[in-house]
């Protein structure tokens, strides 16, 4: 609970807690005023920029220019009643889910000091919350009365196993540059300036980039990727029989894996949450930790929040892609290029070490 | 016949850079939309309900079809409209007048909660007293109210009688002429 002490000094009450209520603690502090705030402006900033694409108005009656539309949607899906007793897939589906959702905010990177699990396995945990995911969705759709759910289901299993082998070589790319596969390695080998980030560092690390943020949509189902979840495709597909609170919970496991993914691509390949101009340095040499902290979350933030408008933007402008052309995208062609990338990132990590 | 692994790993290569360009050129198609100015820029669309619409009837395109009205005088009761209606949201009743010639429609009622607003039954009227207006905006809370009655209402016994009585004495009048 190093990291916390900072926080907690000030306040006093808490010092005296036990250690699992604090890291429980910290676990919802981080969900509720860092990842669904973020899943409020992304939703509203999707749908803003969607409505420009398309010469629309989009959002603008709840607050100035619609911007409390997110709160809107979210009170008004509460106030829903559900309608069935749960069922036991859909019960595993939702136990799956949160579970997935609050124990990899654990491993979420969030600043140099904000590091709850920096084990030598921590690039790889995403991995395992993302299969963990779609497991559950897996069920979720098999628990629905109707091909739909069945369906989605089984393309949602396709999409991420597909989607998982290139994003995993992808990894090993900035692994094989960092040496490790440590939070703390991977920052610390990336330079403040953009061109000192792994992404920018060669051609086959740009490559590593590209397919591990592409893969990333595969993996968890995101737009253009996202044929198990659309409602033209398959009427919601997994998501058919769901409202209410439930469908809230759903939404939110879908952003929290399009976050994860971005802050995952940010912190191996985009310079992770080192402030410009060394700020993160001169602040630690005096000893600012909070205001060191509170920046590179929010410079973390920041750029995490650009790679999702990109993917966005993409999204929005781009056919939804069918599911059978996804899987084949990308074994076909995500793959070979992952390998060729690491094949690539390997040789000049070589060279480097032989110079 | 397939070509060398060249030629393939050529045509491959040239696939992936297709796709590349067309991914890049939808994105770039999005930009003037955003930031550009003048006409892409400018939404299409226009808040609805409120503020009240700057369009009013009669700023709809001439063959706009709106709800339907039916100038009972006109209206010869043939039922061609009911007939035809793939939705069946029209009823009638009607029943012989005073006069062979005439008829009293009792009931018509057009059910907007069924109509499609297909114009059928506009195209099939012989007397022309069928139309569209230009009104469109008719929520409501019930179905009930959806239902429009232009019928003359139902006749009573006693008026049933009086016709008879009055259909009678035209035709002993004719059998005198005659």
């Amino acid at each position: 609970m190093s990291w916390m002490s900072p926080w907690i000094e000030g306040i006093g009450i808490l010092d005296s807690a036990p250690a699992w209520v604090l890291a429980a603690l910290s676990l919802i502090v981080i969900y509720i005023f860092i990842v669904v705030p973020c899943a409020a402006l992304i939703s509203y900033l999707d749908r803003k920029l969607t409505a420009d694409f398309q010469a629309r108005v989009g959002p603008n009656q709840a607050g100035p220019a619609g911007i409390f539309q997110p709160l809107v949607d979210g009170l008004k899906l509460l106030q829903k009643q559900p309608r069935d007793p749960v069922s036991w897939r859909e019960a595993a589906w939702l136990s799956v889910h949160t579970m997935a959702l609050y124990s990899t905010v654990a491993v979420l990177p969030l600043g140099s000091a904000v590091l709850l699990v920096d084990t030598d396995m921590s690039a790889f945990l995403p991995f395992w919350s993302a299969l963990v995911l779609a497991l559950g969705t897996m069920l979720l759709g098999f628990s629905q009365s109707g091909v739909p759910g069945w369906f989605g289901g089984i393309r949602v299993a396709a999409q991420t196993l597909a989607g998982a082998f290139p994003a995993l070589i992808a990894l090993l790319c900035s692994g094989v540059a960092a040496g490790g596969f440590r939070w703390s390695l991977l920052a610390a080998a990336q330079g403040t300036s953009p061109l000192q980030w792994t992404a920018f560092a060669n051609p086959f690390q740009f490559l590593a980039f590209a397919v591990f943020v592409v893969s990333g949509l595969v993996t968890l189902g995101i737009p253009p990727m996202d044929a198990p979840f659309s409602s033209t495709d398959t009427h919601g597909g997994v998501s058919s029989g769901l409202w209410g609170r439930r469908y809230i919970l759903f939404r939110l496991g879908r952003f929290y894996g399009f976050f994860l993914w971005s802050v995952i691509a940010v912190t191996i390949f985009l310079g992770a949450w080192s402030l410009p101009f060394g700020g993160s340095d001169y602040l630690r040499e005096q000893g600012y930790l909070r205001l060191l902290q509170t920046l590179e979350l929010l410079w973390l933030l920041l750029k995490t929040l650009l790679l999702m408008i990109l993917v966005i933007w993409a999204a929005r402008v781009n056919p939804r892609t069918r599911v059978d052309q996804v899987t084949d995208f990308a074994w076909t062609v995500l793959s070979p290029f992952a390998l060729l990338a690491l094949i690539g990132a390997s040789v000049v990590v070589a060279w480097g070490y032989f110079q | 016949m397939r070509g060398s692994v060249f030629s393939t790993l050529v045509a491959y290569l040239k696939d992936v850079l297709w796709a590349l360009r067309s991914v890049w050129g939808s994105c770039l198609t999005a930009v003037p939309y955003l930031f550009g100015s003048g006409d892409l820029h400018r939404e299409v669309t226009e808040l609805y309900p409120d503020p009240i619409s700057s369009k009013t009837p009669d700023d709809l395109p001439a063959k706009s079809r709106g709800f339907l009205f039916n100038d009972i005088d006109r209206c010869s009761g043939c039922r061609e409209c009911e007939k035809i209606c793939p939705a069946r949201c029209i009823r009638i009743e009607a029943e012989p007048a005073a006069d062979e010639s005439k008829i009293w429609i009792s009931v018509f009622d057009v059910d907007f909660s069924k109509c499609v607003f297909c114009g059928i039954c506009v195209e099939v009227c012989g007397p022309n007293s069928l139309r569209h207006t230009r009104e469109f905006e008719g929520a409501s809370y019930s179905n009930n109210e959806m239902v429009t009655r232009f019928g003359r209402g139902w006749v009573s016994p006693e008026q049933r009688k009086k016709w008879a009585a009055m259909r009678r004495q035209i035709e002993e009048e004719d059998g005198v002429r005659s």
